[in-house]
């Protein structure tokens, strides 16, 4: 352990800009939460309406928590939000943990660390220390959100501890994880797919008789029902669980070499498939993982929107003031939340287009663009192949969103044409959601070094006015700003070409301009 | 040196700055066709900026630069398909084998030569089957060479290649560049390494701050140096130290040991035969000391180049 405290102010110091964003992001997700949850069912009898439609919604209950939290406004909040708070806190600890330990020993810095006066357990130490203090500092300011919007005190602390305490567990088992797998993208996976099967056996469970969420950590916060019993014991299972965690990885770290897993990485190829054959193959090899992981999320996603497009109009009609959100008011009460949700999967996709256009500024800057722009490839084929996956990825990533939600909702109301009719409505935002991209390209042929920043801003943007515009009363000019806007509200008005055309056309002009300040510039490193 | 108008690579005044840093100012090279070119430099010296514009990958400020008789900005692509490129530092895609790197380059090169591709993995004793995260930096270097060495192509730029490759694999290199030059085909090498430029190149261009010093075939080059010589003769050796071209002289009367600039070298023999020579050791210059010469006294200033 010696050097341990040392390390971990090292570690502060490198996660010193990274770090207060994911806690920013928690916060954020549950102050929304809150202050919308209590503006839509401050009265006790709002509260016993929604526990009447949403009390006996299956879909709802597997997608948040069991039901008795509906019991108060603040369980309802916590009903709301708890799992999603969950899986960020959970994933921040992962990239703390992960980065940290097995990625550092990959790139070889830990090497360089353990050749100092610096105990073997030093850095797992350091990096668990990191991922601890990371969590309380979440369950403080998910307290000081959830107190400072006027729910109780003693739920709120119970609150922040429960997230805290799933947290913890997440960092421990990703320190297991780190030992067993070579490298952090399988340490990643792993802790993702643990992750996944927590949120899933929790909604099993809730859907059920409870007894599957009493295995899952994120069912295990669930079950301390903050401000709806306030039950503290719940919280000793994360808590001796991590516990053994830690012992098992410690133990696993003095069973194996330096740099070694548990899981020995597997070979690959040794010659290149047919497919690899020049930058098209190799920038959809690069991304194809990513595409599948967005458009998978995206389809879930609007599963999820989907299963509850039937209970809607009840909803809606117990709840007047949910309609203002609605552009078509109580009448075409579905088509406007089936359009309100696709509009939210499209932005999330442009989310994905921009990710995977930013990938080229990666492939520059790591230096691995430059072997392949030394080959007979121009600079327009190197455009073209990235843009390829972001431009059909981010169509492909709409068509998921269209499919899911359109399973989803056809189910519950027995009706297979809407399968084909949402993923025609997702597809519609298709030139928008190119628009972005194509900021995205500009910004990289012209502004390479600051490419993401307008990039996310375009994103960010759209995402802000599609989002409150309507409720904020915005003024006209910042919604006509936004591609999003020019794109018509299907299913609920009528789909026209001509605003389609110009967005595709506008994407168009950018993209080529893009392309001329790549073709001019340096490759910068 | 004749430089023929089919010169491989002819850069004339090659000038590249990144903000206020002057990389490259007013630098010459010629490549012969068929030549092995060594290119040396400290670091920082501006070798790598250079072959970056050699590929078009960075836009020249001025001068002119041709290669393969094109314009390298320019005609970029088609040139891209007669030449090969390893970089110094090779960074790979973690999740793609080497094997699959060397055949994509290839194939992106517009060609590979799997008979000889199989025949370097086997030389060069690199495992394709493992994911480019597993390599070390001089399997990495396998790897980009392999896939330069393996392409059918008239001209090899080659950045520092063997900088992370052992004595055995060094010496697999420099077999492989001797093929290659009896194949007839140019090679740009720049190196640190001098045994490695003495052993396989037919000229040498020395850059400096972005700025091309020397050029020439090493035994031009040595002739512009100094020689060693350790002298013992019968009378005493009075007078030495003020002979045109001699330096650092160490006399003790009858043994002297000094430097001498090549080119004086018959003058100062003549001078000394007169005095009854004993014994006489003349050392030529290594390339080493002609390297150090040109920038022991200016390693601080170069330091502040980058790139």
């Amino acid at each position: 352990m010696t050097g341990a405290g040392r390390l971990l102010r090292f570690l502060l110091r490198r996660e010193r800009r990274r770090l207060p964003w994911w806690l920013l992001g928690a916060a954020l997700l549950v102050l929304v939460q809150s202050t919308q949850s209590q503006n839509l069912y401050g009265t006790a009898e709002d509260l016993a309406r929604l526990r009447q439609t949403i009390g006996g919604n299956t879909a709802v209950i597997a997608m948040s928590g069991p039901p008795r939290l509906l019991d108060s406004i603040g369980g309802e909040v916590v009903f709301e939000i708890f799992a999603f708070v969950c899986i960020v806190v959970a994933l921040m600890n992962m990239f703390l943990v992960g980065r940290h330990t097995r990625a550092d020993e990959e790139a070889g810095r830990s090497e360089l660390i353990r050749s100092a006066r610096v105990g073997r357990d030093a850095p797992l130490a350091a990096a668990l220390a990191l991922a601890v203090l990371a969590d309380l500092a979440a369950g403080v300011l998910l307290f000081a959100v959830t107190a400072g919007t006027g729910l109780p005190v003693a739920g709120s602390v119970l609150f922040g501890a429960a997230v805290a305490a799933v947290g913890m567990t997440f960092a421990a088992l990703t320190a297991v994880a780190a030992q067993a797998f070579e490298n952090a993208r399988a340490v990643y996976g792993a802790v993702g797919l643990v992750l996944g099967a927590a949120y899933a056996l929790r909604a099993a469970g809730d859907v059920g008789n409870g007894a599957l969420s009493w295995l899952s950590p994120i069912g295990w916060g669930q079950r301390t029902y903050p401000y709806a019993g306030d039950r503290w014991w719940p919280l000793l299972l994360p808590l001796a669980v991590s516990g053994l965690l830690v012992l098992a990885a410690v133990a696993l770290q003095h069973r194996r070499d330096f740099g070694a897993g548990l899981v020995p990485s597997r070979p690959g190829r040794a010659t290149a498939s047919p497919a690899l054959r020049n930058v098209y193959g190799l920038a959809w090899r690069l991304q194809r993982g990513a595409l599948l992981g967005w458009a998978a999320g995206l389809a879930l996603l609007g599963a999820a929107y989907g299963s509850i497009g039937d209970t809607i109009e009840q909803y809606i009609a117990d709840n007047p003031e949910i309609a203002e959100f609605l552009t078509g008011g109580a009448a075409q009460v579905v088509d406007s939340y089936l359009a309100l949700t696709i509009r939210m999967s499209a932005l999330i996709a442009a989310a994905y287009g921009v990710s995977s256009a930013l990938r080229m500024r990666a492939e520059e800057t790591s230096g691995r663009a430059e072997p392949i722009l030394a080959t007979a490839t121009s600079r327009l084929a190197w455009l073209a192949a990235h843009l390829s996956v972001a431009l059909a990825g981010s169509a492909l990533a709409l068509a998921a969103a269209g499919l899911g939600e359109g399973l989803a909702y056809g189910l519950t109301v027995s009706d297979a044409g809407q399968v084909p009719r949402l993923i025609g409505v997702a597809l519609a935002y298709v030139p928008a959601v190119w628009l972005v991209v194509a900021v995205a390209v500009l910004a990289i042929g012209w502004l390479p070094r600051l490419a993401a920043v307008p990039a996310w801003l375009a994103v960010g943007y759209c995402a802000v006015v599609a989002l409150f515009a309507d409720s904020f009363d915005l003024p006209g000019w910042t919604q006509r700003a936004s591609p999003f806007s020019h794109t018509p509200r299907v299913p609920l008005a009528v789909l026209t070409a001509t605003p389609l055309l110009l967005l595709g056309a506008c994407a168009a002009v950018l993209m080529a301009l893009g392309y001329a300040g790549l073709r001019r510039r340096d490759v910068s490193f | 040196m004749t430089v023929s108008a089919e010169a491989a690579i002819s850069i004339t005044a090659l000038t590249k700055s990144f903000g206020r840093t002057k990389a490259l100012d007013a630098l010459d090279l010629t490549v012969a066709t068929g030549e092995v070119h060594g290119f040396l430099g400290p670091n920082g010296s501006g070798k790598t900026t250079t072959i970056r514009v050699l590929l078009g990958l960075l836009r020249a400020d001025s001068g002119t630069v041709r290669m393969l008789g094109g314009d390298p900005w320019r005609d970029a692509v088609a040139l891209h398909g007669r030449l090969a490129y390893v970089p110094g530092d090779v960074t790979l895609w973690p999740g793609i084998t080497g094997g699959e790197v060397i055949d994509l380059l290839g194939r992106m090169r517009g060609g590979l030569n799997r008979q000889r591709r199989d025949e370097l993995l086997e030389r060069f004793d690199l495992d394709p089957r493992k994911k480019a995260r597993t390599y070390s930096k001089g399997n990495r270097q396998k790897v980009a060479l392999i896939a330069g060495l393996a392409s059918d192509v008239e001209l090899l730029l080659l950045d520092e290649p063997t900088s992370g490759l052992d004595p055995l694999m060094e010496s697999v290199f420099q077999q492989c560049i001797a093929e290659v030059k009896q194949q007839g085909r140019t090679v740009l090498l720049s190196s640190h390494i001098l045994a490695e430029v003495e052993a396989l190149c037919d000229r040498v261009s020395i850059i400096r701050m972005g700025r091309t010093v020397e050029s020439g075939t090493l035994g031009e080059l040595r002739h512009l140096t100094r020689t060693s010589i350790a002298v013992e003769t019968s009378s005493p050796l009075a007078g030495i130290e003020a002979l045109p071209g001699v330096h650092d002289v160490l006399v003790e009367d009858h043994h002297a040991r000094f430097d001498v600039d090549t080119a004086q070298l018959d003058a100062v023999m003549r001078r000394l035969a007169p005095l009854g020579v004993r014994s006489l050791t003349s050392t030529p210059p290594t390339l080493e000391e002609m390297f150090l010469r040109h920038y022991g006294d200016d390693r601080a200033a170069d330091r502040t180049v980058t790139l």
